[in-house]
């Protein structure tokens, strides 16, 4: 209590410090009046009367000293002295700290951005509570006579969900999920239907996870027995869609033409379990054959009716103080009895099917295809990052050679080393604060501007995670750059405050120093450029690649039949109407359609059969192969080579008919016209065969990146499971402005059929390098950042050391020396460290660029133009950098440079 | 007069029991007092008095108070508080333990 009381009492007097110091002060004086007049009194003449009290009292200075430290604040009293210093400093040089702030938040700042990215995608928790303790389950070996959908390791049967869940020792929580189409299903809220992505859920997905409704109210179990008819929204959705408005509870959403009532919103931030894609909405796991899981069609049965079909995921919150191996060394043995429940014996052959856990973190986006090239941005932009801390330390070495009288001085009235360390450390915190924090907005400004590039849905948060990276590099940043000076400034002797020259010896191995420093950092730049090079040669690459039809043009989109349509001769009708209204829209010179669509990336694939003779021991021996509606190549404007195309009449009565690409003549049935030969879909006898009637030349199916496969196209009217269909509409004027005339027709087709992903098939080729070109576009920046940066440093040092020899330059000037000799003696300066740099950086920027070689498309690591590119660059930035000085050089009046020296 | 320094430590105890006596008293008449009591045997640096006051303040043994002297000056009296009481009875317990163990090592021969 005592102690609290005296530390109240610290406290006011560290509040009025300064009144403290007055009363203190009077007190002393007092005290000595009193003295001397005691003094003088006793006979003493009035000035023997004063130092005879002084004598009594003591050093008054010292004692003030000593009063005033005893209240214990001494330290946070230095550390204010330092920064109101530093401050003053700082303010007094505003062009060096502007750079130097700039230098930083660029660095800091590009770091924080590409490292927020990160974290979002790779190490960030579901955002729910205890996020630790929640994992997703996986299979490994799934019993042999079940189907499934979705990702082969991720699903499991309702049977075993249902036996799992009661495992009580284990989990806390087990939930399933499972969406509701590939890609989204299809919503309809008022008029307009749309796709959006959505699940059905366990009704304690959202309790079992801790997340609470922002609005109204998540589902409980009662909700998942009965199936009930409502859906709960996400809060992106419901801005997105809703625009917040509190009244859209115990309002109707059709899912696939069924009513469901909303009765409720998700918090904030929570986006669903989905790997790579945020949850629109949820629905309880139904019973009924319109809302299916993955988009089935109805024939397909319910979760419940069919246990051979494997196709919900289970996500689940273990008990705590159980760990993952105890908890997997108690599921597995039940798993795999229950595992072939409903589905057949077991084959003792087979490997018995195992339970594994993943975590529940990052955004899950299939292998490390996203991590790859983000780590591969994260090493750049510490790249960048190092540059301009070694600039900033080289402008504070230059700028502390102009303070060596003030160390000097200091020093020789009794500073230890230690406070003007400590001073000049809080200097470079200062810089370091500012540069941070001004690399902080420019990162969360930035960050949003990533996202929409790269294609995320994903908000990227400044959250914790990366305000602690920010710190921690900020700290790193201030020792590495902020200790360098340091040395330099301390090893002053205290006797050079009395010296006027301004010459010394030690200003040569400093000057060696930043000439490495230089070297260095013109190495470094080296590096980035040649990889921007190469990135930006590979999305060139990728937008000018030949693509085999002429992609502009065309609005690309998807219909899936509305559930009336049952069977196949339905859905093949169905189209076929559809794509007559289609062609009778003004403005479309032609349409056609395709099961899936050219650049999104799906195929499908099997094994080529050609005159009854399958090809599987032949190399190559696949075939990939696409199902296509009449005028396909006409549509598209990929030429014929031989035949014809598709029309009308090869109908569902007509003879089976395909069209082959070059590449599949050229593999499968060389040295002849393949015209009327037999491609079939399967090597099992009784399959159809469909007779060669023209040979296509060879176009992009998948993407950019694909390379010529044997190709087959089947007339959709002759395969059966039609089912969602893509569209091609040909245009003269620009595509998306047929689209609301698109948009009638379809709905006079059916009222819940929404476009999926409507888009030109321009569009869709660029989104399929949408990760190149963000990849680009990043390390075009940095490379640009990084050789302005080395510009700056280069100049820096050129201009400090011309400075430094103004009057070796005047003497030779004096001496006969022409401006051009002078002018050659800067340039060859900077010209040596570009070598310099260059032979160092060189080897390392091919090594780098080896490591990024599956990046890359039309081009090799080594490639020769990028290279001289690169160094071209260097060497340029390195000319105009050393111009400004090199001018100023040439400029000394040897008179004037001799006068001042 | 030669005057003998004061043992270190001890100048709390000397301006305590000062204090004790009552009263309130500026820095100057503490040093007066000091002095006075002593018969001029003690010599305090008069300086040290103020470090030791501010101590003294901290802790809460003493409470101080602005006034006006005799002369009209202004000044600071110092006053003993209930704590400030407490510390000089340890104080000076301690003093008298110290010091009747020094005197009897000094007396046993």
């Amino acid at each position: 209590m005592q102690w609290l009381s005296g530390l109240g009492r610290r406290l006011l007097m560290l509040v009025w410090r300064r009144r403290f110091d007055y009363d203190l002060e009077e007190e002393i004086r007092l005290h000595l009046e009193l003295r001397e007049q005691e003094k003088r009194e006793a006979g003493l003449m009035p000035d023997e009367a004063r130092y005879a009290a002084r004598r009594q009292f003591g050093n008054p200075t010292q004692l003030r000293e000593v009063s005033h430290d005893m209240w214990g604040w001494q330290t946070l009293e230095t550390l204010m002295q330092d920064l109101s210093y530093g401050v003053r400093q700082l303010r007094r040089n505003p062009g060096f700290t502007a750079v130097a702030v700039v230098t930083l938040a660029l660095g800091i700042g590009a770091n924080t951005a590409i490292f927020s990215v990160m974290n979002t995608v790779i190490l960030r928790f579901l955002p729910v509570p205890d996020p630790q303790r929640v994992v997703f389950l996986r299979v490994e070996g799934r019993p042999d006579n079940t189907s499934e959908t979705g990702d082969d390791s991720r699903t499991f049967n309702e049977y075993t969900f249902e036996q799992l869940r009661n495992e009580r020792r284990v989990f806390s929580d087990l939930m399933a999920f499972v969406p509701l189409g590939i890609g989204g299903v299809a919503v309809r809220y008022g008029e307009d239907p749309e796709i959006v992505p959505g699940d059905m859920v366990s009704g304690n997905f959202f309790s079992g996870l801790g997340v609470e409704p922002a609005r109204g109210r998540t589902f409980t179990l009662e909700d998942e027995k009965q199936h009930a008819p409502v859906v709960v929204l996400s809060y992106n959705y419901w801005t997105r869609r809703f625009a917040r408005n509190p009244s859209v509870l115990g309002q109707t959403l059709f899912v696939r033409g069924v009513p469901f009532t909303i009765v409720g919103v998700a918090a904030r931030d929570f986006w669903g379990v989905e790997p790579g894609q945020p949850t629109d909405v949820w629905v309880p796991l139904q019973n009924r054959p319109e809302v299916t899981a993955w988009g089935g069609s109805a024939d397909d049965g319910t979760i419940y009716s069919t246990p051979a079909w494997w196709c919900l995921m289970m996500i689940g919150r273990l008990q705590p103080g159980v760990s993952r191996t105890q908890a997997l060394s108690a599921l597995n043995p039940l798993f795999q009895r229950i595992a072939y429940e409903g589905v057949g014996k077991r084959n003792p052959k087979e490997r018995p099917p195992q339970i594994y856990f993943t975590s529940a973190r990052g955004v899950e986006w299939g292998d490390t295809e996203a991590a790859q090239p983000l780590v591969a941005l994260m090493a750049m932009v510490g790249l960048v990052l190092v540059i301009a801390c070694t600039n900033v330390a080289m402008l504070l070495v230059a700028r502390n050679t102009t303070r060596q009288r003030e160390f000097s001085l200091r020093m020789a009235l009794g500073a230890g080393r230690m406070r003007l360390f400590r001073q000049l450390f809080t200097e470079s915190l200062l810089l370091v604060a500012g540069g941070a924090l001004v690399g902080w907005v420019f990162a969360g400004w930035s960050g949003a501007a990533l996202t929409r590039w790269a294609g995320l849905d994903f908000k990227v948060a400044l959250d914790r995670t990366v305000l602690l990276f920010t710190v921690a590099i900020s700290l790193v940043a201030a020792l590495a750059f902020g200790l360098a000076p340091l040395r330099s400034a301390v090893r002053v002797a205290p006797g050079l405050a009395l010296k006027t020259s301004a010459a010394s010896g030690q200003d040569r191995a400093r000057l060696r120093a930043g000439q490495l420093v230089v070297a260095m950092q013109m190495a470094l730049c080296v590096v980035l450029l040649v990889v921007a090079g190469l990135l930006v040669r590979t999305l060139r690459n990728l937008e000018t690649a030949d693509l085999g039809m002429k992609a502009s043009g065309l609005l690309a989109f998807g219909i899936t039949p509305p559930q009336s349509v049952r069977t196949d001769a339905e859905a093949i009708h169905f189209f076929q109407s559809l794509t007559e209204r289609l062609r009778a829209l003004p403005g479309v010179e032609s349409a056609t359609l395709m099961g899936n669509r050219i650049g999104a990336g799906w195929s499908n694939n099997t094994n080529a059969t050609v005159d009854g003779v399958s090809m599987k021991d032949h190399q190559p021996s696949s075939m990939r192969w696409n199902a296509v509606g009449p005028d396909y190549f006409h549509v598209l404007g990929t030429p014929l080579l031989l035949g014809r195309d598709f029309t009308d009449t090869d109908s569902a009565s007509a003879p089976k008919v395909v069209i082959i690409n070059q590449t599949f003549a050229k593999s499968y049935v060389p040295d002849r016209s393949p015209l009327g030969h037999y491609v079939a879909l399967d090597a099992k006898p009784g399959e159809d065969h469909f007779v060669v009637i023209g040979v296509a030349a060879d176009s992009r199916y998948t993407g950019v990146r694909e390379k010529p496969v044997p190709m087959a196209y089947f007339p959709y009217t002759q395969l059966s499971g039609t089912g969602t269909m893509h569209f091609e509409l040909r245009t003269q004027g620009n595509p998306t402005a047929l689209l609301p005339e698109v948009r009638r027709v379809v709905r006079e087709a059916g009222p819940d059929l929404p476009l999926i992903q409507p888009m030109t098939q321009h569009q869709q080729f660029e989104d399929s390098f949408s990760q190149e070109r963000l990849f680009a576009r990043l390390s075009m920046f940095f490379g640009l950042l990084a050789a302005l940066l080395v510009a700056t440093g280069l100049y820096g040092t050129l201009a400090y050391k011309v400075g430094q020899r103004t009057a070796e330059i005047g003497v030779r000037m004096a001496l006969g020396a022409e401006r051009r000799q002078v002018l050659w003696m800067v340039l060859r300066e900077s010209l040596v460290l570009s070598l310099v740099g260059i032979t160092v950086g060189l080897p390392l920027a091919i090594a780098g660029a080896r490591l990024l070689r599956s990046q890359l498309y039309g081009l090799e690591p080594g490639d020769p133009l990028t290279l001289a590119a690169a160094l071209a660059g260097v060497t340029l930035v390195a000319l105009v950098a050393s111009l400004i000085p090199a001018r100023r050089a040439t400029t000394i009046d040897p008179i004037v440079a001799l006068r001042y020296e | 007069m030669h005057q003998d320094e004061i043992p270190p430590g001890t100048l709390y105890l000397l301006i305590l029991r000062t204090l004790a006596r009552g009263g309130e008293l500026h820095g100057y008449e503490i040093a007066n007092s000091i002095q006075r009591l002593s018969d001029d045997v003690l010599q305090v640096e008069e300086g040290s008095l103020y470090p030791a006051l501010q101590r003294m303040l901290i802790k809460g043994w003493v409470k101080a108070k602005w006034g006006v002297t005799a002369g009209n000056r202004r000044a600071r009296y110092y006053q003993l508080s209930p704590l400030g009481r407490k510390q000089l009875e340890v104080e000076v317990s301690q003093f008298e333990r110290v010091v009747g163990a020094i005197t009897r090592v000094i007396q046993t021969a």
